[in-house]
């Protein structure tokens, strides 16, 4: 059967969902594979859920968005609730398993939105605390539920900014759709502004691209 | 200031062509506007910011002074419509994008270009509405640029569907403006806009496409009316008559110019029951449920025009004299229905009976034609089995 993988990734505005994606993207394209990006965020500045949807085949791709996706990736609470709806019993969610807390929101008094929502620089420069979220129970019943700590990996041994790239490295492998050194070649490309910038960044995310590829592909097989 | 023209400035230096050869690349569909205005020779973008087609403007304004192009961000869309005019009216290649309720700004700029013949081009990536609504996507600006303006609607709308007829189809758009001197619009979404595909970018010229010239309309050497007929573009007229004889021109040129300016995909007619009409993004979903429907042995065929405006009226009605039905499904209230409407009317294949899927600012996927033809098809096995039990 010819390939064909939709993927929707969710987050937190700032997170680094939609790089993930467009990196995947690109990846799949320098393999000569169809494929289509797609950002989705509503009008906040600060403090939205940030969506992205992937699909990646050997055919041309229909319409930009899809019903129900293979994989899921939620970086979020608040993402993967709004992820569900594109959950069914073929698909797979990968989470961070260190999960973050969304930031809240002040409803109550306007105008206190700006100061209790995390800009998305400080959010990806955050620490990780005790207090996960409880993952939200997917009713619809899904084949897999594969969590990462990729929060915890990028703290630990990298640096927690790149997490979102630990999780692009598993969800990379997960797609079967994407080779590591294509994926190298196409985070060194979306990245570049940044990388010439600050030259550090370039082994961090490599090295972390290849611990997200690895850790998850061993706690699956095991 | 050196006093110099645009034009004089622009020999000075020797620019590279944007695009040389032909090459693959994965982008998002503002940034491929950007680039197809680079590479057909457009000089200069005025323009106003609004999401979802900002992106034209930031690789525009980056890209522009590579190649001796220009940008002018103005304070509103009405000043960027008529400094694009006022660029053109120069003899300069300008052009500008929009959406949403800068798109209903720019209706008198476009009436303008209307009336005095000016080919201004205009990209407008469609966000949901009415009013701020949404920065996201819809269908439902087709009614506003094709018809938004105080007038005949005396434009070219082109809509394409992809990346790749994005960037042929705004390269077109150029031709199309200064050869039949129209107005003419590019009419995307916010879904093109923000996502990215891969497409093959490439010389206009290397491909035979050669833009029609641009000329100055005012500054002309020589005394007018002596040694020229004075330059008189006018937008205003005393009295009925004199407007009513000024637009006869515009209007017979207009249609005479119908039949070469109409496109339209087709597929899969070939004894079709049901018709899909869709048009830009959806048309991507109609094609592939059309494809699917086909494979399951439903008899489904697929029409999607490329241009809005003018709409390919006789090649619809020439499908619909054979008898099928047609399903109009687009990211609107029925905008696209009433040009299908439009097209037939007053004909037998007028009667043809008309399904609709109006999902106005939602997106629409394959799977969901295919349910929807798939009910149609049982609506009518159930109503000639039940006409079968009433004889």
């Amino acid at each position: 059967m010819a390939l064909e993988k939709r993927i929707a990734l969710g987050g937190e505005g700032g997170q680094g969902v939609q790089s993930a994606a467009d990196i995947l993207a690109q990846a799949a394209f320098e393999e000569g594979r169809e494929v289509l990006y797609i950002p989705n965020f509503g009008i906040e500045q600060r403090g939205g859920v940030s969506l992205a949807f992937v699909q990646i085949g050997e055919k041309p791709i229909g319409s930009p968005k899809f019903k129900q996706a293979d994989l899921i990736v939620a970086l979020s609470v608040r993402s993967l609730e709004r992820l569900e709806p594109y959950t069914g019993a073929e698909s797979t969610i990968l989470y961070d398993s260190s999960l973050l807390a969304p930031p809240e929101v002040a409803d109550a008094v306007v105008g206190r939105q700006v100061y209790n929502t995390h800009a998305p620089e400080a959010f990806a420069e955050r620490q990780l605390t005790d207090q996960k979220q409880a993952i939200p129970e997917i009713t619809t019943g899904v084949k897999h539920m594969l969590g990462l700590p990729a929060g915890e990996i990028a703290q630990n041994q990298l640096h927690p900014r790149v997490s979102n790239i630990v999780i692009l490295g598993a969800l990379a492998r997960l797609t079967e759709a994407v080779q590591l050194n294509s994926l190298e070649k196409a985070l060194l490309k979306r990245l570049a502004s940044k990388l010439e910038r600050d030259p550090a960044l370039k082994p961090l995310n490599l090295k972390a691209l290849r611990l997200g590829w690895e850790t998850l592909h061993q706690q699956v097989s095991v | 200031m050196s006093g110099k023209s645009l034009k004089e400035k622009k020999e000075e230096k020797v620019y590279p062509r944007p695009v040389s050869g032909e090459k693959r690349v994965y982008m998002s569909g503002n940034e491929v506007v950007a680039w197809a205005a680079l590479a057909c020779g457009a000089e200069f973008l005025c323009g106003y910011p609004i999401t979802p087609q900002n992106e034209i403007m930031h690789f525009w304004s980056r890209l522009a002074p590579r190649y001796g192009r220009k940008f002018l961000q103005t304070e509103d869309e009405l000043s960027a419509g008529f400094a694009a005019l006022g660029g053109i009216m120069a003899g300069a290649r300008c052009f500008s994008a929009t959406a949403g309720p800068g798109t209903v700004l720019f209706q008198e700029p476009l009436a303008m270009a209307e009336m005095m013949r000016l080919p201004l081009v205009l990209v407008v990536q469609q966000r949901g509405g009415p009013s701020t609504a949404t920065v996201v996507y819809s269908q439902q600006e087709v009614f506003l640029t094709s018809f938004g303006g105080n007038g005949e609607g005396l434009r070219v709308v082109y809509a394409p569907g992809s990346h790749q007829e994005m960037y042929d189809y705004t390269i077109k758009a150029f031709t199309t403006a200064w050869q039949y001197r129209f107005p003419t619009l590019v009419l995307g979404d916010g879904y093109q806009a923000q996502m990215k595909e891969a497409l093959t970018i490439y010389d206009p010229p290397a491909r035979g496409l050669e833009a029609a010239p641009a000329f100055p309309l005012v500054g002309a050497a020589g005394l007018p009316g002596v040694d020229r007929e004075p330059a008189h573009w006018r937008n205003t007229f005393s009295v009925e008559e004199e407007l009513f004889d000024a637009l006869q021109p515009l209007i017979i040129d207009y249609y005479s110019a119908v039949p070469f300016l109409t496109e339209k995909e087709t597929g899969f007619l070939e004894g079709a029951a049901l018709v899909v009409v869709a048009h830009g993004i959806v048309g991507r979903a109609a094609r592939a449920a059309v494809g699917e429907l086909r494979e399951k042995g439903f008899p489904v065929g697929f029409f999607r025009p490329l241009t809005l405006r003018p709409f390919p009226d006789e090649d619809l009605r020439k499908i619909t004299a054979a008898g099928p039905r047609l399903l109009v499904v687009e990211s609107a209230w029925g905008q696209l229905n009433k040009l299908v409407r439009m097209a037939l009317g007053g004909t037998g294949a007028g009667r043809a009976e008309i399904y609709t899927y109006l999902r106005p600012g939602l997106g629409i996927t394959a799977a969901e034609i295919v349910q929807e033809a798939e009910n149609i098809f049982r609506g009518y096995a159930e109503q000639e089995a039940g006409e079968g039990n009433n004889v």
